[in-house]
């Protein structure tokens, strides 16, 4: 009788057991969500980006204007939830028709899953009313078929705290050493010159692109395809650059909440924030115009060439799409003037489309100089290789951001490129 | 040999007999039980034999293959692995001996002292905080230009300057902290319970056999207490084994992958980088160890009694 009792404890014991971890287990498993309108007259649009709601909205008035289709959006505040709703959703039908993605190897990593649908088309008609700029094509495609239209084209430039600037007596620089002097009179005076963070994950790039593109752009370029080594003294030397920058205390601390630097800038604990102008919409809520502005980070040397990181979102059809003839009609309209227009006005970035001028002052005077600097256009680190390649490498950046010591170099390099050994093969395998 | 008091108390308190039931009654009792199988099985059970199959296959959320084995031996290769499975360990033992140390001794002696009440609510309250909510807490409170940085500079000390959350051990050490800050108040309830529990006449007769002070604690209130200490050990173990929440939301396991654990480490191969089948090697893995050390726990506490 005793033992009998000990064994339905022992049963009961296990299963609870058991039952608590299955519960573990099953978090693996994905889950779905979308659905369409049933009138055939609406398109759904899926999202990370809860501030575009209103942008969605206006743009979708315009979209349904010409269209007469209806664009109703909804968002997934979370990047990494939103990514995996998607990818578990977008070969069933319940999916949107419209998903919001990354350009680069992130949308040919989904593009050649065969998720995606076609482009071409909506694309070349955009070429031809001169809505878009045609070089930027490989960017948005696989395999010779375009699978994502541009959402808007972000610069990543630095954007400054003018009322500081003023107060410690200084101006944007426009080389190297003057940069390198307004970070000591900033130091000096109690504020912290640049923002750093790794907190946020994939925040670590910031500054390894922005040094290793401003040192030799080409290189970096050719690094981002695999073609040169992270162990390569280029490399190398902007990571001492960046030690050096970290010992002097120039930058936040590594922990420093991502979502404080609207904050921080706008207080002026920071001086400095190095940014996409994505961010901008954020930063002129907390900033009049005039009290902030942007510039182009100089080169480390003369001579080399001036560059800019730029970074597109992207809108994707999917193949699976309820209202496929709906979401086409969307996105051949999608880069209209009139539809750009009120968009990129709410978001407060530069549209994709050329023709579309922006009223903001801050973002026009980013425009302006970038113009006239006439730089090479680097895709950012992000959207630059293989999604593997990426998540990890920004995971050894972080790491070297919490201990940039140069005795630290080589070993992160070295990972890096391992990594990079790594990711590269697996991406060419899945080819 | 003659038995003190305490042991004649003791030994009458456990006798209890239980009521075996005839077969028929056992057959009876099948309709009753099925609802709850049925929910366990199709709720636990299916998705955990999906998650193992899930583990032998190269799976991008797209597309998936069978691959066998590969992913464990991915795993066992991956220096990350052995980290992660490193801070799990501590997180175990620091959870086991902080939670329930702590809120053991909190418990006697709020239960004794006047005003204990108030105490024990300092203790208790953080509880029923979501585990989110309490990292964002400490959050402010541990980042490089926190509460606890500026409290350090504000008594004229310097701050570290390797931080709070940025290097290991001690990234996984004040999260372990933070941890302990909100899971004792569980411990406190509880052993309160327990107790309560204990029958006033053990203590008593301990009393008039001579026993006092540390000793009284120790070998009367300890082993009274232990049918709570099992269930309080078994969930500190647990818990311990599946922290995430914290841990995701003051480092997401960074930097460098420093601070993970096995759940966190399995969040971010599956949703991260979309790697679903070795998300779900990790994920078999980590059940098996739960299981397996709750099962060998209880098995064992079972046993002594």
């Amino acid at each position: 009788m005793r033992s009998n009792s000990r064994t339905f404890r022992r049963i009961g014991a296990v299963g609870a057991a058991v039952a608590l971890t299955v519960g573990l287990a099953a978090c693996t498993q994905g889950s779905s969500s979308g659905g369409s309108g049933d009138d055939g007259k609406t398109v759904t649009l899926n999202g990370e980006r809860a501030d575009f709601e209103h942008g969605y909205e206006l743009a979708g008035e315009a979209l349904q204007e010409i269209t007469g289709y209806q664009l109703e959006a909804r968002n997934v505040p979370s990047t990494e939830n939103y990514q995996q709703i998607v990818r578990s959703s977008l070969k069933t039908n319940s999916t949107t028709d419209i998903i919001k993605w990354w350009n680069g190897y992130r949308l040919q990593e989904l593009a050649r899953t065969g998720g995606l649908a076609d482009l071409s088309d909506a694309w070349d008609t955009a070429v031809d009313e001169g809505w878009v700029n045609p070089d930027t094509r490989d960017s948005f495609s696989y395999d010779g078929k375009v699978y994502g239209l541009p959402m808007y084209k972000s610069y990543w430039v630095m954007f400054y705290n003018k009322t500081v600037f003023d107060e410690v007596g200084i101006s944007p620089p426009t080389t190297w050493e003057e940069f390198e002097s307004n970070n000591a009179k900033l130091k000096e005076a109690g504020v912290t010159p640049l923002f750093a963070t790794q907190e946020a994950g994939w925040t670590s790039l910031i500054w390894f692109e922005e040094l290793l593109s401003k040192i030799d752009p080409e290189f970096y370029q050719d690094l981002m395809e695999g073609e040169e080594k992270y162990t390569d003294p280029v490399v190398h030397e902007a990571m001492e650059l960046w030690s050096d920058m970290a010992g002097k205390g120039w930058f936040t601390s590594p922990d420093t909440a991502w979502d404080n630097e609207p904050s921080l800038f706008a207080s002026g604990s920071v001086a400095q924030v190095p940014m996409g102008t994505w961010r901008n919409g954020l930063f002129s809520q907390d900033l009049d115009e005039g009290d902030y502005g942007t510039y182009m980070l100089p080169t480390v040397k003369e001579g080399v060439k001036p560059s800019v990181v730029v970074e597109s979102g992207v809108i994707s059809v999917a193949d699976n799409a309820p209202n496929a003839e709906g979401a086409q009609a969307i996105m051949a309209d999608w880069l209209n003037p009139d539809v750009q227009k009120p968009w990129a006005d709410e978001i407060k970035d530069t549209s994709a489309n050329p023709m579309v001028e922006t009223d903001d002052p801050v973002l026009m005077s980013t425009l302006e100089q970038v113009q006239d600097a006439e730089p090479m256009e680097l895709v950012r680190y992000w959207e630059a290789g293989p999604p593997a390649l990426v998540e990890t490498g920004v995971q050894y950046l972080g790491a070297f951001m919490a201990d940039p010591t140069p005795e630290n170099i080589d070993p992160t390099l070295q990972k890096l490129q391992d990594l990079a050994d790594a990711e590269w093969a697996s991406w060419e395998e899945s080819e | 040999m003659p038995r003190t008091a305490t042991e004649a108390l003791t030994v009458h308190g456990r006798s209890g007999v239980r009521r075996r039931g005839t077969a028929r009654d056992r057959l009876g009792s099948i309709p009753f039980l099925l609802p709850a199988v049925a929910l366990v099985g199709l709720m636990l059970l299916v998705p955990f034999v999906a998650t193992a199959y899930q583990s032998l296959t190269d799976d991008n959320g797209f597309t998936s293959s069978f691959i066998g084995f590969e992913n464990y031996a991915r795993l066992f290769a991956d220096p990350m692995f052995g980290q992660s499975v490193l801070n799990t360990l501590m997180w175990t033992v620091g959870t086991l001996v902080l939670p329930v140390g702590i809120g053991l001794i909190v418990a006697v002696f709020t239960s004794q002292m006047p005003g204990g009440r108030w105490v024990r609510i300092a203790f208790v309250l953080p509880y029923a905080l979501s585990g989110t909510a309490t990292a964002v807490i400490w959050g402010f409170i541990l980042r490089g230009d926190g509460a606890l940085n500026q409290a350090i500079t504000f008594f004229g000390g310097t701050p570290a300057a390797s931080g709070w959350l940025i290097e290991w051990p001690m990234n996984t050490i004040v999260m372990i902290l933070a941890n302990t800050w909100q899971a004792t108040g569980v411990a406190v309830i509880l052993f309160l319970v327990g107790l309560q529990a204990i029958p006033g006449e053990t203590v008593e007769a301990a009393t008039l056999d001579g026993a006092s002070g540390i000793r009284l604690f120790w070998h009367i209130i300890v082993p009274q207490l232990r049918p709570v200490t099992v269930v309080v050990i078994g969930m500190s173990i647990a818990n311990s084994l599946r922290v995430f929440d914290m841990i995701w939301l003051l480092t997401k396991g960074g930097p460098g992958g420093s601070s993970e654990t096995l759940a966190v480490t399995m969040y971010r191969e599956t949703f991260i980088l979309s790697d679903y089948g070795y998300g779900a090697a990790v994920a078999v893995i980590l059940s098996i160890i739960v299981v397996g050390v709750s099962w060998a726990y209880l098995r064992q506490q079972f046993k002594a009694k």
